[in-house]
């Protein structure tokens, strides 16, 4: 357990879903990757190419249809203590406040109210929210406040494993950015794993240290991403770099269709 | 709101009860039937004095019968349907098993149910179940009868439950994986999202079955065999031609049903307000 401690593992990892349209859809074949311990990892594809999915598995929200995925060296078969899931928008608890919402895991785990409110107070601090917010309802903040609400909410009860479901695809391109350069702070600062899952390339080579290309619900590509932070997007190297992984995924991905039938 | 906007809103909703009121005093002038508003007022302004004319208890004493008894049916009510509306919103067997029966049951008058409800229940009470023959002397327990709470629950039960149903059917999966992410198992689930999540429904039920509550006692007590309540009292003073005891129950019937509405009104704005407003 202790080798594996913050290690995402899938091992020839399957999905397979039944649809009243289609019968069998496979949105993951026997996938293999491993996600090291304090690596952020970005997976990118066109949308139906079973990244979400991998993020469900790895998230305890739905079972294996084969293979298995291990976190921390055990295999989960229900959401793993110790991982925080941000997904797109709408995952915050409407009727709650910023700071209920930011606290909603400590609750859960039956810390005191005291101690909640503090904690939940820093990690909005963390996400470079203005502490008056903490009063407001989730429909009264802006697209990218609500998600930095979402990544306080993830990050507040300490996780070694954050799961990132396309967070920052529906703000604007400026707050994107901004997310996105906050989103690397708050990892050099706390060293989780992260799998952050895009359809957006360029989102993927500005955060990942490692990324993968699917596409036909299995990995097409594997490749390091070797740039020294903080990153530029206007930097040469990073432009070559991203124009390579456009081709690559131009290769792999453009003009297919990614859903596989049985 | 400015105070201009405001009594113009209390000026146009003035309009129809100061039209009845024309047409009620015209009406009753030279009527055997319909009482002269002052004298519906003097009942109304001594309201707990026993009517001289009637078989029959103190207004007020007939308005906390009829209040007790659909306290009692309505709380039963929403004990039993929230719960019950919650499992058949989230779970699809449950929903599968009870849905057609309970849409089915929705459209029957609960005023179908009285005599099945007096059949069964017959004369029995809170009372008479702890106190047997010696009931009578525990005035109110004794008013408080099981066919009638039966009838109540009938009444409220339905829309109560399937309001919990849409409300727990609506609750984002979304919201419930988050928390499930975050550690949380079924009864914190419940707790924390699917009660919530579905608390502007079920409020909305219980305001709906609240007012079908209050109808249906009305009809109830009507009914011969159920002593006290204000439909018993209207249903006297017309037998004894008493009419003055009937407009002035209608009236406290009216009034106590806008305040009971008017408590469920609040319980939803409170609950709702974290839903954005319609722009």
């Amino acid at each position: 357990m202790a080798a594996d401690a913050g290690v995402i593992r899938f091992q020839r990892t399957s999905k397979r879903y039944h649809t009243p349209a289609r019968g069998e859809v496979w949105a993951l074949r026997d996938m293999d990757l491993v996600c090291e311990a304090g690596g952020l990892t970005c997976v990118v594809g066109p949308s139906g190419c079973g990244k979400t999915t991998l993020l469900r598995l790895a998230a305890g929200l739905e079972p294996t249809t084969d293979g298995r995925v291990a976190i921390d060296g055990r295999t989960v078969t229900a959401p793993p203590p110790g991982i925080g899931l941000v997904s797109q928008e709408g995952s915050l608890l409407p009727w709650r406040r910023v700071i209920d919402n930011v606290a909603l895991g400590l609750e859960i785990q039956k810390v005191g109210r005291t101690e909640r409110r503090t904690r939940a107070r820093e990690a909005i601090r963390r996400v470079h929210l203005p502490p008056a917010v903490e009063r407001s309802l989730p429909h009264e903040l802006s697209g990218g406040m609500r998600q930095r609400v979402a990544l306080a909410r993830a990050l507040c009860p300490g996780p070694r494993i954050l799961l990132m479901d396309e967070p920052f695809a529906a703000v604007d391109e400026p707050t994107r950015h901004r997310l996105q350069d906050e989103l690397v702070r708050l990892w050099q600062a706390d060293g989780q794993t992260i799998l952050f899952v895009t359809h957006n390339v360029e989102e993927a080579v500005y955060l990942a240290d490692r990324l993968i290309v699917m596409t036909f619900s299995r990995t097409v590509a594997d490749l390091p991403v070797p740039l020294a932070r903080p990153r530029d997007r206007l930097d040469r190297v990073f432009v070559d770099t991203l124009l390579a992984v456009r081709r690559t995924f131009a290769e792999h991905v453009n003009g297919l269709s990614c859903d596989t039938t049985s | 709101m400015t105070v201009k906007r405001f009594l113009v809103r209390l000026a146009l909703g003035a309009v129809p009860p100061i039209a009845i009121l024309i047409v009620w005093h015209v009406a009753s002038v030279g009527s055997v039937v319909v009482p002269s508003i002052p004298a519906v007022v003097e009942v109304l302004a001594h309201p707990f004095r026993a009517p001289p004319t009637l078989d029959a208890t103190s207004l007020a004493s007939g308005a906390l019968v009829s209040i007790l008894r659909v306290l009692a049916g309505f709380a039963l009510a929403a004990a039993t349907a929230v719960p019950i509306g919650l499992l058949v919103g989230r779970s699809r067997t449950a929903m599968d098993v009870l849905q057609p029966t309970m849409a089915a049951a929705m459209v029957i008058s609960p005023i179908a149910w009285i005599p099945v409800a007096i059949i069964v229940f017959g004369l029995s009470s809170p009372a008479t179940a702890l106190f047997g023959d010696e009931a009578w002397r525990y005035g109110l327990l004794d008013r408080v009868r099981f066919a009638i709470v039966a009838v109540i629950w009938l009444g409220a039960f339905f829309p109560i439950a399937l309001n919990a149903a849409a409300g727990a059917r609506g609750v984002r999966e979304a919201h419930i994986e988050s928390a499930r992410v975050l550690g949380a198992g079924r009864r914190q689930v419940l707790a924390k999202i699917i009660l919530p999540g579905a608390a502007p429904a079920i409020v909305t039920g219980l305001r709906v079955g609240g007012g079908i509550a209050w109808r249906v006692i009305i009809a109830a007590e009507i009914f011969p065999g159920t002593r006290g309540g204000l439909g018993y009292m209207i249903a006297t003073a017309h037998a004894q031609a008493s009419y003055e005891y009937a407009f002035a129950s209608i009236i406290v019937i009216g009034a106590i049903g806008l305040a009971l509405d008017g408590l469920l009104h609040l319980a939803a704005v409170r609950v709702s307000r974290w839903q954005p407003k319609e722009r």
